[in-house]
């Protein structure tokens, strides 16, 4: 790859967007799939964790002999079997004299049967004296607080502060200046498999992890660096994920924990996850408030941007990363002459956080694009209008240094006013339904987190059956299904020819994994590459049997034949089979494997951005409080869609997690504890609760992609997210402070209007 | 913390009688097995994926006698004796996916599949209650399980169209990895 | 979160079976196993042995009896009182029978089982990890209340949908332990205090559900988070005789606000005397605040389930009046 620029696809592409069903269906339809907590080694022990009960505590005593002396329990870990061991930032793994949250880890069992580890675990005896805990965001924030740790003076953990072109000048020329606040909560990734990881240390010379993740690279890293070890001496096996949503892209204690035990008992230790524990453990998104600040000029342009952003981190800082994300995105979505970002993270004694489901921009956008919405209200514009006016293009040159070599973000905005009906409800609906709409974009991959390359290799047997390797998760996304299809395009057989091998970090080549919306950008220009590296070995092998030149072969439908002449002419073309045959058994014996990689030529950010539109539609009760979405109107750029179906699945549930996140779902946090940790009591909806879901999808084949492709991984729910939470706030007359908008946060806002129109005072009645 | 010693597991073992799939099978089990337990840990059947374990999410789901969705977290085992249930593994015949599987095949109402297994059993029991299943019999089947990759959409697609797939007529299964 | 060590005991028939219960103490009756299994899983109860019920041959069946009532057996599942061409006669009791939780739940529990659910509270009924972090409750062991500091009892939630509906339609439950039998009316079944939140002795079996026959009109209304699987943030069941605005006898219990299901007598007075009149349905729901009581925060804010009951209070009232 010179520039990595893909020459424009022609037409009769064969087998890329073909509706493909999952090619590992079989498996997991019928109950064969093998996912961590399937797997039985031999000998294998049942971990168990002991996690502090306080918030905030000095351990005056720990004793584990009762447990120890248990029959079965073959090992009992403490700080003290690990004492330098870090698990992330200052934090040991085990809690050394102090415990930060609740939920800390403070001790660890194994033992042969998951009864007696859990009775084990109960002979543990530990002493706490309590001390002062800052358990919220806001408690945090006091100048009076407690420090969480003492090196961090006001609880803050880390800034980061960004501006792009002059913002107070900006602001200074803008006709009108309109501030919002927002925030967010505490939520969950809510995966289906629970946390789970089983470690076999028995050879002090290699770790083998089973475990389901987002990376196996960052997993390796992170447990090579605490043991000691090389990452090569860490083997990951991430065979089937069951979902992820950011919330398996870092390691976290229990796979340290898990190594720890096997190291100290010299045999393979599961630990899982118990039911509330999962919601102990996980590690999403924390609480968040945001304010902003936008400045415009009478005709609806935007000048200045403020985005100033708090994140509660928990008692330990550990993915910076959301803080500096923020900073960037305006600069993808619109044109504007300045932009000021304000970022810090907070400590408090709660677990340390990370992200959800849709990252930072998801939770971010709820709340931005109600801002947004407001402003070109309060300019009399319509706010798909507003959008359309400030949305950047393809060619634009962003302050980040972004290039956008593909957009569509103004078609995507036109499709969805177009199909939505936007323009005969928006303004005219009755009181207490509303249409919002809401705009996004996302990164397909990047350097921003790592160099970000991907690689893979094919081997091709001589019945003609191709082998892929990726390092690529499926998470569910359908990564394996859609590299299948690339590698089958590009070699011009059928995707079912095409067997993946993934999930198993001592086999497959490097790829830094699933997270970033980088799938399909970055390992799929990797498959390609390793595919056309295989299809120019057997393309020299065909034409000297055909006697042409290796640039006349096409290689589509099972068969390679000359270019002009018909697929399958006597004598002068060769099946698949043929061709590989002739490569292995031939004089040269050649067999064929080939290998490529992909690396973004650009030296920080990313090469594509997929972008999108969505409206949605609701309907608020104004006695209950309930919300229903009725309808989302979806309109995604991403590129090219390579396998429709899977793309629809994607958009699908994005959709639901979209909403579910704004409506529904929120850690009930009381003194650092979750009072909810449960899926009945946290909040998802379930079938009753779905919307109609339109899409369309936007195709504007970008130059850099496999086949045109870009990103459909995480762009949609940032979008959905946005697009309801400006609905609700359209049926109520108001932005939403808050989500998730339950239906007491709405009642509270429909009884002022009551108050209001009570009173006659104008305004009060929504629209 | 009061550190009271209990009684070792296996004291109260007694022989479960339970007709798994069609297979009788007679397993020492004890009153701290729930009928997931055995299903996973005693007989070693991993389709049934175990979740919350406390009612809520539906991976456990298997069928009764009836072909009615269980959850088989919330039911100790030793309830289950002389009892037969069917859990996903008995779902097909000979190698060949029952009609409601292909459809999630075809459909892509399956993801990530750890719900999979679940939501297939809460399907099928669905299609044996009503076989041509109103919107209110499919949304209510299905509200005991989560599956948050799909967000149903697709699921509800595919048991919409199961009978498409009835009669053997539906494409064979596509490849597979392990 | 495993299920703790128990003894698992199984009667052949009812005899045996409350033999068992007047034998052990702490003994605890498993039905469906929906509740008792989760609770257990979480150490809010750690019993000597468990019985099952659901299987006695006594706790079983529904029939007409010749007054026309209907006597349900404890041991029902939910899913069969659902299917049952008996209960159609009852539509506002089948719509409280599907409100339960899911099919998948439905399919395991009881009649007797929903009628005994244990009260709901989120700071107990959580794992025994989970509650460590708090300390003790007046539940669990000491003197002290994370729901509703200084309260003196217990109040956690009777969170279970069928009571309402039974209680509206008039129904008897049969307790029957070896010192024999009794009839108690459904409203007087139930006490304002989450840890003995029913009147049944630990020895005594819930047997039968007598619900007498009616051509009253009824409502049941369940308001959740969501549709399906979930517990209520409140219920209401509502009955009255005549038609239109007319009513002679009212009935109005609303269900999942406090401890016990709450029968409004005052406001039906009233509304007997005035008529379901849109000035009386609005005096009825601004009554409702002195008839209600203090309210806790559990599972959703006091202020939003004192809306909530004004709002399911007129929605059944309109109903009434339109059927
Ligand atoms: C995920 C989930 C969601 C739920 N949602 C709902 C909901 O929406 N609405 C709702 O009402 N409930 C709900 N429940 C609670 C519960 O499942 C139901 O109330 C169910 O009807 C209980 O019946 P069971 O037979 O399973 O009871 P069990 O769990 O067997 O027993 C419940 C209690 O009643 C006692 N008991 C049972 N039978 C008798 C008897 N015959 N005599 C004396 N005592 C007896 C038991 O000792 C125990 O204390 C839910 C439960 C779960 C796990
Ligand atoms: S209401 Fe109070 S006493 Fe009752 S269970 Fe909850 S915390 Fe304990
Ligand atoms: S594991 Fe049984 S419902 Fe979640
Ligand atoms: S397929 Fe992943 S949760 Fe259902």
């Amino acid at each position: 790859m010179t520039d990595g620029r893909a020459p424009p696809p022609g037409p009769g592409l064969g087998v890329i967007g073909r509706r493909q069903p999952r090619l590992d269906g079989f498996d997991k339809v019928s109950g064969r799939s093998v996912f961590a907590d399937d797997i039985e080694l031999p000998g294998m022990l049942h971990g168990r964790i002991l996690r502090s009960p306080h918030a905030r505590a000095r351990i005056v005593r720990l004793d584990t002999t009762k447990a120890r002396a248990l029959p079965g329990v073959k090992a009992v870990v403490t700080n003290g079997d690990a004492p330098d061991l870090v698990f992330s930032e200052r934090q040991p793994l085990l809690a050394k004299g102090f415990v930060h949250y609740v939920g800390e880890e403070v001790a660890a069992v194994a033992a042969t049967d998951p009864f007696i580890a859990d009775e084990a675990l109960r002979l543990i005896e530990v002493e706490y004296e309590p001390l002062p805990a800052v358990t919220s965001l806001r408690r945090a924030l006091q100048p009076d607080a407690p420090l969480v740790h003492e090196w961090a003076a006001g609880n803050v953990a880390v800034t980061h502060d960004r501006d792009f072109g002059d913002p107070d000048a900006a602001f200074a020329e803008s006709d009108l200046v309109i501030t919002d606040e927002f925030r967010s909560p505490v939520q969950h990734n809510t995966l289906a498999e629970f946390h789970v990881a089983i470690a076999d240390f028995s050879n002090p010379d290699k770790l083998h992890v089973w475990t389901p993740t987002q990376s196996a690279p960052m997993y390796q890293m992170a447990l090579a660096k605490a043991f000691g070890l090389e990452s090569s001496q860490v083997r990951i096996v991430y065979g089937n994920v069951g979902g992820a949503f950011t919330g398996r892209g870092r390691a976290k204690p229990h796979h340290f924990v898990a190594a720890l035990l096997s190291r100290v008992a010299a045999r393979p230790v599961k630990i899982k996850a118990t039911a509330d524990e999962e919601f102990i453990m996980f590690r999403g998104s924390g609480e968040t408030l945001y304010r902003f600040r936008t400045g415009v000029t009478r005709d609806g342009r935007i000048r200045a941007l403020e985005l100033d952003v708090t994140f509660d981190a928990g008692a330990h800082a550990e993915w910076a990363m959301i803080l500096w994300l923020p900073a960037l995105y305006p600069n993808w979505l619109y044109r504007f002459e300045g932009l000021r970002y304000r970022g810090r993270f907070v400590y408090t004694n709660t677990v340390p956080k990370g992200s959800n489901h849709g990252g930072i921009m998801g939770r971010m956008s709820a709340g931005w694009m109600q801002h947004l919405t407001r402003v070109a209200e309060e300019l009399g514009l319509d706010p798909a209008e507003f959008h359309r006016r400030n949305a950047i293009e393809a060619g634009d040159h962003a302050r980040d240094g972004s290039d956008f070599g593909s957009c569509g973000l103004k078609e995507c905005i036109d499709r969805v006013v177009e199909r939505s009906g936007w323009q005969v409800k928006y303004g005219r609906l009755p009181p207490y339904r509303g249409i919002g709409i809401g705009i996004g974009a996302q990164a397909s991959g990047g350097k921003n987190a790592s160099n970000d390359t991907s690689a893979a290799m094919v081997k091709i047997a001589d019945d003609g059956r191709v082998t892929l390797f990726t390092g690529i998760p499926d998470l569910g996304q359908g990564s394996w299904t859609v590299m299948a299809m690339i590698a089958a395009e590009v070699l011009g057989i059928e995707p079912a020819d095409v067997n993946v091998v993934g999930g198993d970090s001592d086999i497959v080549p490097f790829d830094w994994g699933a997270f970033s919306q980088r799938g399909t950008f970055m390992t799929g220009n990797a498959v390609k590459v390793a595919a056309e590296d295989a299809r120019a070995q057997l393309a020299s092998v065909a034409a000297a049997a055909l006697g042409v030149q290796a640039e006349d072969l096409v290689f589509a439908g099972g068969r390679v034949h000359i270019r002009g002449e018909a697929p399958d002419a006597p004598g002068r073309s060769l099946s698949f089979r043929e061709a590989v045959a002739k490569a292995f058994h031939g004089g040269e014996g050649r067999y064929v494997m080939g290998r490529g990689f992909f690396n973004s030529p650009r030296q920080s950010g990313s090469m594509a951005f997929s972008f999108g539109a969505q409206v949605a539609e609701v309907e608020v009760d104004p006695e209950s409080g309930a919300v229903r979405v009725l309808k989302v109107t979806v309109a995604h750029d991403l590129g090219r869609a390579l396998n429709p179906l899977a793309v629809e699945g994607q958009l699908d549930g994005q959709v639901f997690s979209g909403l579910s996140q704004v409506l529904y779902e929120e850690c009930r946090m009381d003194a650092g504890q979750v009072l909810n940790p449960s899926r009945l009591e946290y909040k998802l909806p379930r079938t009753w609760e779905l919307p109609e879901v339109d899409y369309t999808l936007v195709e504007t084949i970008d130059p850099y992609g496999p086949f045109g492709a870009k990103e459909v991984g995480e762009g949609p729910i940032v979008v959905t997210m946005s697009a309801v939470a400006a609905a609700v706030a359209n049926a109520l007359g108001e932005p939403l402070p808050q989500m998730p908008m339950t239906p007491w946060r709405l009642l509270r806002v429909i009884r002022h209007h009551r108050r209001r129109r009570a009173r006659g005072a104008p305004g009060a009645a929504p629209r | 913390m009061d550190a009271k010693r209990e009684t070792p597991p296996a004291g109260r073992s007694r022989v479960l009688r339970l007709v798994v799939n069609g297979d009788l099978h007679e397993v020492l089990v004890t009153p701290r097995h729930t009928l997931l337990d055995v299903i996973r840990g005693e007989l070693g059947l991993k389709g049934t994926k175990e979740g919350c374990t406390t009612g809520s999410c539906g991976v456990c789901t298997v069928h009764n006698d009836r072909g009615e969705a269980i959850l088989s977290c919330l039911t100790p085992a030793l309830e289950w004796d002389g009892e037969s249930i069917t859990t996903i593994e008995g779902l097909e015949s000979g190698g060949r996916l029952a009609p409601i599987q292909q459809a999630f095949v075809e459909h892509h109402a399956v993801q990530c599949g750890y719900c999979t297994p679940g939501v297939i059993m809460s399907a099928q029991a669905i299609l044996n209650a009503t076989p041509e299943p109103a919107e209110a019999d499919i949304n209510d089947g299905l509200a005991g399980v989560i599956c948050r990759c799909t967000g149903h959409i697709k699921v509800k697609e595919a048991v919409r169209n199961a009978w498409r797939y009835a009669g053997g007529a539906g494409p064979a299964p596509g490849g597979s990895h392990d | 979160m495993l299920l703790p060590d128990h003894e698992f005991l199984k009667p052949a028939s009812l005899a045996e079976g409350l033999a068992l219960l007047a034998a052990g103490p702490g003994a605890r009756v498993l039905a469906g196993g929906t509740d008792v299994v989760f609770n257990m899983r979480g150490r809010l109860f750690t019993p000597p042995a468990v019985v099952s019920v659901r299987s006695l041959p006594e706790l079983q069946g529904l029939h007409e009896r010749p007054d026309g009532s209907l006597d349900i057996g404890a041991g029902c599942r939910l899913t069969d009182l659902l299917a049952d061409p008996l209960l159609a006669r009852h539509p506002a009791l089948r719509t409280a029978l599907r409100a339960v939780a899911s099919r998948h739940v439905r399919n395991l529990a009881t009649l007797g089982g929903n009628l005994c659910l244990d009260t709901r509270c989120w700071f107990t009924n959580q794992s025994e990890d989970w509650r460590a972090a708090r300390g003790p409750c007046l539940k669990t062991g000491i003197d002290a209340c994370h729901a509703l500091h200084g309260s003196p009892v217990c109040v956690a939630l009777n969170n279970a949908d069928t009571p309402p509906a039974l209680i509206a339609l008039g129904a008897t439950v049969t307790l029957a332990s070896v010192r024999g039998e009794r009839q108690v009316a459904l409203r007087d079944f139930y006490r304002d205090d989450g840890i003995d939140h029913t009147v049944r002795q630990p020895d005594e079996l819930l047997t039968r559900v007598i619900v007498p026959p009616t051509t009253d009109r009824v409502v049941f209304l369940k308001e959740t988070a969501r549709q399906g699987m979930d517990f209520a943030y409140g219920t209401i069941a509502a009955r009255a005789d005549g038609h239109g605005a007319r009513a002679g006898r009212i009935t109005l219990v609303l269900g999942s606000l406090t401890t016990a299901p709450v029968v409004l007598d005052a406001i039906t007075t009233r509304l007997v005397a005035d008529g379901l009149g849109d000035d009386a349905i609005d005096a009825a729901c601004a009554g409702l605040r002195a008839a209600l009581g203090p309210l806790t925060n559990l599972y959703s804010p006091a202020a939003y389930k004192r809306e909530l009951a004004r709002t399911l209070l007129r929605r059944a009232l309109l109903a009434l009046r339109e059927m």
